[in-house]
């Protein structure tokens, strides 16, 4: 009994362990680990048909999760030292890039030689670079803009020149005339997303660190100018107030607010509200009154890395280079399917960009998308985006109610976020 | 089996003093996958989150800092939020809901009250409904032009909507509400079972002295559930001090968002700990301490709690 149990452990053991050799020597596979069913996914499909055209013979495994469970899981692998587990390409959002980078030095492949960052916007490869080395393959851009309703703007007296290349001022003055015309909120506006402020503070060129990776707030103009904004738009009375991502997608599709400024990945979302074709239209995003500032910002977006020490690093790299830093169709085709406006540059003065768009009124939308990636302000990140964007909010209530000024607040958030930075 | 199993005692006894016999061999093999598991799954985790917490790390990069960690918290502005946020939610929405279901559980033993089981069930229900389901519902029903707004200002109880999940104080409120809607009924359980086992010639013998409803209500019902009271307060207090599901899902966004709740006014310690190692830089060292925090106050708690009962046992 003893000896029949023992044996059957063996096998058991031997089974398991056989199992995993046979895995780790099929080196004609890849793992990718990336989120969104409707965004990511299929475009990964898509690179992967593409792929698979050229090397039938390489199998490309896609694991879909959430955003969340893929950092849970690569933080928790990575942390562990372990090798096994990981996948040999994983995405990860841009404002985290030099979090995982630095924090887990040698865990990512160095990209510089293999992929030609030439082709891709400069403010892309910036925020994966680390000590002059580049360790991604960039890929879907949140360049920013303000979509609006052209006919509620019309109702209330404007027109397309009027929204064109404007100031935060104008815009907040633009939001009452409407408030005040059509009775319509200017913007679906959730008070604890700090969006909107590094909307603003990336088009002055600024972020929440200096090039040195130290807490720059208190004597941030640009932070400052966007909290004071912030509150601008808050007690002008031009929001529809909102909590959390569905009632602020619906604000907009139910026609209660009469524009949106996000990044271009909201296309899907504005398109989803079918009855509303036609009455869109994208101007680039407003600017703060600073002269460092610009129309031109970004929201978000992510990029694709490839773990150093998986098995299938050298098919992984091929599989990106031949794919998303390379294939100008693939681009176009991604853009048409997902709407997913891409970094490679070669590719946005491809067909799909310069069809006009009838949902847009006929504007050829992703292309003018496409002209103001080039103009984004390159900014670094850093390490702590995170907890600086929380630090920041956390006082946000309190500056709004006004009990506390702006300098009072700076000074808290910029005592907080040092104190979450630890050595 | 080579031994029987139903071994006289007195022999087994004897058979122990000459050494492990083959009874003992079997009962340590039978035991030893729950105590390996135990071991590796509960021990090993519980001591090294012990060794963690004197570590400070940015992911790969660790650093030794002994008592570091610790004296960090009492500087750390987000941890002492959390640590107020979370006793709130113990100290406000516990006692209010362990007398609610006191009440509630004292009605419904009421025996000529008609269809007692229908109500029952409808309170007992929300403790197993989906969290994801219900917290999206409360999501709709608390916002802006939500259901509970409309109703409040159709009844002209109010005149502006409330902001419910938009200004820290509301938010909070919210999340109260929804956190003793959903476990009032579970204790309810509890008070009922314990309710039923009183005698009814407890009552009868009170009612004769000539004790009304709440004189009965707080010299018998109360006295005599007072353990099952007890339970429920240890429970619902460690339950509390966990708190991670209602915030998450009540927050916008949960991950993404910049706050937990707005002004991070329903950030947590398990919500700060899920932070600081997956949202934050992963700082799994400094997350262990605060873990350890939680560990700290369950305990304390439930000591006060013993002694205030007054139970020895």
């Amino acid at each position: 009994m003893k000896r029949l149990l023992s044996m059957l452990l063996v096998v058991c053991v031997l089974l398991s362990t056989g199992a995993t050799i046979i895995t780790a020597a099929n080196e004609s596979k890849i793992t990718v680990w990336a989120w969104d069913p409707n965004f990511n996914i299929p475009v990964m499909d898509e690179a992967k048909a593409r792929y698979n055209k050229i090397h039938p013979n390489v199998e490309i495994e896609i694991v879909e999760m959430a955003k969340a469970d893929v950092e849970q899981k690569l933080n928790t692998v990575l942390a562990s030292g372990m090798r096994e587990g990981l996948p040999d390409i994983v995405l990860i959002e841009d404002y985290n890039a030099q979090k995982y980078l630095q924090a887990y030095p040698g865990a990512f492949a160095d990209l510089t030689n293999e992929i030609n960052h030439q082709n891709f916007a400069a403010y892309k490869t910036e925020l994966m670079t680390l000590q002059g080395r580049i360790y991604g393959v960039p890929f879907d851009s949140g360049v920013s803009a303000l979509f609006y309703r052209t006919d509620i703007l019309a109702e209330a007296g404007y027109q397309a020149s009027d929204l064109n290349n404007i100031t935060w001022d104008q815009f907040i003055q633009i939001g009452k005339t409407v408030k005040e015309k059509t009775g319509t909120a200017m913007l679906g506006f959730d008070p604890a997303d700090g969006g909107l402020i590094r909307i603003m503070i990336q088009s002055a060129g600024e972020w929440y660190f200096d090039e040195n990776g130290v807490p720059h707030i208190v004597n941030n103009e640009a932070i400052k100018e966007a909290m004071v904004t912030f509150k601008k738009i808050v007690d002008a009375d031009i929001i529809k107030r909102t909590s959390g991502w569905n009632e602020w997608v619906a604000s907009f599709n139910r026609g209660e607010s009469a524009a949106v400024i996000t990044g271009c990945w909201i296309i899907g979302s504005i398109k989803a509200e079918e009855s509303q074709a036609g009455k869109w239209a994208a101007a680039p995003t407003p600017r703060l009154n600073s002269p460092s500032s610009v129309n031109y910002t970004n929201l978000g977006g992510s990029s694709w890395y490839v773990t150093e020490n998986s098995p299938g690093k050298d098919l992984a790299v091929d599989f990106l280079k031949k794919t998303f830093a390379a294939d100008e169709d693939f681009y176009q085709k991604i853009l048409v399917a997902q709407g997913a406006v891409g970094t490679y540059l070669p590719s946005l003065d491809g067909s799909a960009y310069t069809e006009p768009d009838p949902f847009f009124g006929g504007q050829k939308v992703f292309s003018d998308l496409a002209a103001w990636i080039e103009k984004i302000p390159p900014v670094n990140y850093g390490l702590f985006t995170y907890e600086a964007d929380s630090a920041v909010m956390v006082v946000m209530p309190d500056y709004l109610a006004e009990r506390i000024d702006i300098d009072g607040a700076l000074r808290r958030a910029e005592a907080q976020l040092k104190n979450q930075i630890f050595f | 089996m080579t031994v029987n199993p139903k071994m006289p005692r007195a022999k087994a006894t004897r058979a122990k003093k000459r050494g492990i016999t083959l009874h003992d061999k079997y009962g340590w093999l039978f035991i030893s996958l729950s105590v390996i598991t135990l071991g590796v799954f509960m021990l090993y985790p519980i001591i090294n989150s012990l060794y963690m917490s004197t570590i400070a790390s940015r992911g790969m990069i660790q650093q030794y800092v002994g008592l570091g960690n610790y004296r960090r918290l009492f500087g750390d502005t987000v941890f002492l939020q959390a640590l107020k946020n979370t006793l709130l939610f113990f100290g406000v929405q516990v006692p209010v809901m362990l007398i609610l279901a006191l009440i509630i559980s004292s009605l419904l033993n009421d025996k000529s009250i008609k269809f007692r089981g229908i109500f029952r069930t409808g309170i007992f229900l929300p403790a197993v409904t989906s969290l994801v389901t219900y917290a999206l519902l409360f999501r709709m029903m608390f916002s802006l032009d939500g259901l509970i707004n409309t109703a409040l200002l159709a009844t002209g109880i109010i005149r502006e909507p409330i902001p419910w999940l938009m200004e820290p104080f509301w938010a909070r409120v919210t999340v109260m509400i929804a956190l003793t809607w959903r476990w009032t009924g579970y204790n309810m359980i509890f008070y009922l079972s314990g309710m039923q086992n009183i005698p009814d010639e407890l009552y009868e013998a009170a009612r004769i002295d000539g004790a009304n409803k709440l004189l009965q209500f707080t010299r018998i019902t109360v006295p005599l559930i007072k353990p099952i009271i007890l339970f429920t307060a240890i429970t619902s207090t460690i339950g509390t001090l966990q708190l991670f599901d209602e915030p998450m899902s009540f927050s916008s966004g949960g991950v993404t968002a910049a706050t937990i709740g707005p002004g991070n006014s329903l950030l947590t310690l398990s919500v700060y700990i899920y932070n600081l190692c997956f949202k934050y830089m992963p700082n799994f060292g400094y997350a262990a301490t605060v873990a350890y925090v939680i560990v700290i106050l369950v305990a304390v708690f439930t000591i006060i709690q013993f002694k205030l009962a007054g139970d020895r046992r």
